[in-house]
């Protein structure tokens, strides 16, 4: 009887749903709320601007953005795949050196792109028009665009208060600015991890049942064994800073991705930063980023922490979309070498040694911070403006 | 006995000569220093800029603010410009602590011949 006892005690134990610490339960409130508060871009003059995001939505899905009229921003983001594509390495005009990150979320987000070399949702949002591989236009090539159509300068006129003009660099900067306004309404729904964040904050236990047992397991695993919140912090699930994580950056044999090392040389190149003359906020109190930013050896190979909401449809993963599921990303830093580190000295990342159990559990949490999908419907656009 | 009615005597001038008006203040006391700083904002968070406001007494011919991370070994990803604003006070700005864990806010002072760092601890969640 006892030995019934003890075995049905081991077999039932692991299906048992977590119980929180103080501490954890702290960390796990760190997550929250969701959506988090925001109060829009002072470095853009049309942020939450209504027309501005009539505009940029426009914008977004516009072909003729591109230099052979065939593919838009949505190429590369699709709203039906969390605004990624599903490829390893995004593909424009030709294929690219990394993965296409989401624009969900982006307006929570202080660097741009893997390598964070824009400090704005809207200079970052110029640089794929620009990229010979991506939409391959120029400075003239869109203004000439936006002045000859006549919906699109009717709605420039709009949102920006006057006609565009000659200056061909303006026009592509405030079409940066117009499809930042569109890309700050992206924000993904709540989730079922939000639902048991809340509920714990509150001492609700009804409510904190109906949260899977596996997943509260794996955000024990989280937040505790895992240390995954070290980097992934906050209500979006990241510090919004970079980090070496064992992945290759060799882009191709005898080529390598310099990570955030380039990135921080290509930002303070770029005229287009918060630092230039296009910032639309006279305090410059965004850019004390750029201001302070400082290049060291180590960022070599150093790449972006991404949000983890809605991560489930944004596969494959990493920069260079090296891993297919989320499994294989656990697994990644549950048998992490130091060995393939590139940091100087740097001791962040060690192996988890996760058993099978702790990885599911792992990756059952990681599934309950998406939203199902679903909350973007593109409207029909009226064609006539006045 | 005698040897710490010294180090008392000598830092006790220091002590009461030191003020960081604007409010609450913590200390940070070092061999020859004395340090009161406050950061703005207060409390800090993981991934947010943050400056320091300090002083450091008696008055050093320079100083310097950094961040490390001791068991991660590293420091931040910014460097941060400090501000003499007069009578031994200073601001520096552009500070951010990216990370969860444990932190070590180092106040650096130099003199002719010396340098000499105070540490205080910050745990963030």
């Amino acid at each position: 009887m006892k030995r019934i006892g003890l075995l049905l005690l081991l077999v039932a134990a692991p299906a048992l749903a977590a119980t929180f610490t103080d501490e954890e339960a702290r960390k796990i409130a760190s997550h929250g709320p969701w959506p988090a508060p925001w109060s829009g871009d002072p470095s853009n003059r049309v942020s939450g601007n209504k027309n501005a995001i009539d505009l940029g939505e426009r914008l977004f899905f516009e072909r003729r953005l591109s230099v052979n009229g065939q593919i838009s921003c949505s190429r590369c983001h699709l709203p039906e795949r969390n605004w990624s594509d599903g490829l390893p390495r995004a593909v424009g005009l030709k294929e690219v050196d990394r993965n296409a990150p989401s624009v969900v979320n982006v307006r929570y987000h202080h660097w741009f792109g893997w390598d964070g070399a824009h400090d704005s949702l809207w200079a970052q949002s110029i640089n794929p028009i620009f990229d010979a591989r991506e939409l391959g236009m120029s400075a003239a090539s869109v203004a000439k665009f936006i002045r000859s159509d006549r919906d699109m300068a009717c709605r420039y006129r709009k949102t920006f208060g006057a006609a565009p003009g000659t200056d061909d660099e303006k026009i592509l900067v405030d079409t940066g600015k117009a499809l930042a306004a569109f890309q700050e309404t992206l924000v993904s729904g709540r989730t079922a991890f939000d639902d048991f964040r809340d509920a714990l904050a509150r001492g609700d236990k009804t409510a904190m049942a109906k949260y899977p047992e596996a997943a509260q397991r794996g955000l024990k695993l989280f937040v505790g064994k895992g240390a995954c919140d070290t980097c992934h912090t906050g209500a979006a699930f990241t510090n919004g800073e970079f980090h070496d994580t064992g992945v290759s950056f060799f882009v191709r044999p005898g080529e390598v991705d310099p990570g955030r090392y380039g990135g921080i040389k290509k930002l303070l190149s770029d005229r287009m930063n918060l630092l230039g003359p296009y910032s639309d906020d006279p305090k410059r109190s965004t850019a004390i980023g750029t201001q302070h930013v400082s290049l060291e050896h180590r960022n070599f190979g150093e790449f972006k922490v991404p949000s983890l909401r809605n991560l489930e449809s944004s596969m494959p993963y990493m920069h260079n979309g090296s891993l297919a599921t989320l499994r294989d990303v656990v697994k990644h830093y549950s048998e992490i070498s130091p060995d393939r580190l590139h940091s100087d000295g740097e001791q962040i990342l060690k192996a988890l040694h996760l058993t099978d159990a702790e990885t599911a559990d792992l990756v059952a949490f990681l599934e309950t911070l998406s939203d199902g999908g679903g909350q973007y419907k593109r409207r029909p656009f009226p064609e006539d403006c006045r | 006995m005698h040897r710490l009615l010294v180090v008392l005597l000598l830092a006790a001038p220091a002590a009461m000569a030191c003020e960081l008006p604007g409010g609450e203040a913590r200390k940070v006391q070092s061999a020859h220093y004395l340090v009161l700083y406050r950061t703005q904002p207060a409390p800090l968070k993981v991934g947010q800029h943050f400056a320091v406001e300090f002083a450091v007494c008696p008055a050093p011919e320079s100083v310097r603010v950094d961040a490390w991370m001791p068991e991660h070994r590293h420091g931040m990803n910014y460097r941060p410009t400090v501000t003499a604003t007069g009578e031994g006070r200073y601001r520096a700005e552009g500070l951010m602590l990216h990370m969860a864990g444990k932190w070590e806010l180092i106040f650096e002072a130099r003199a002719k011949d010396s340098v000499e760092r105070v540490a205080q601890t910050i745990r963030l969640e």
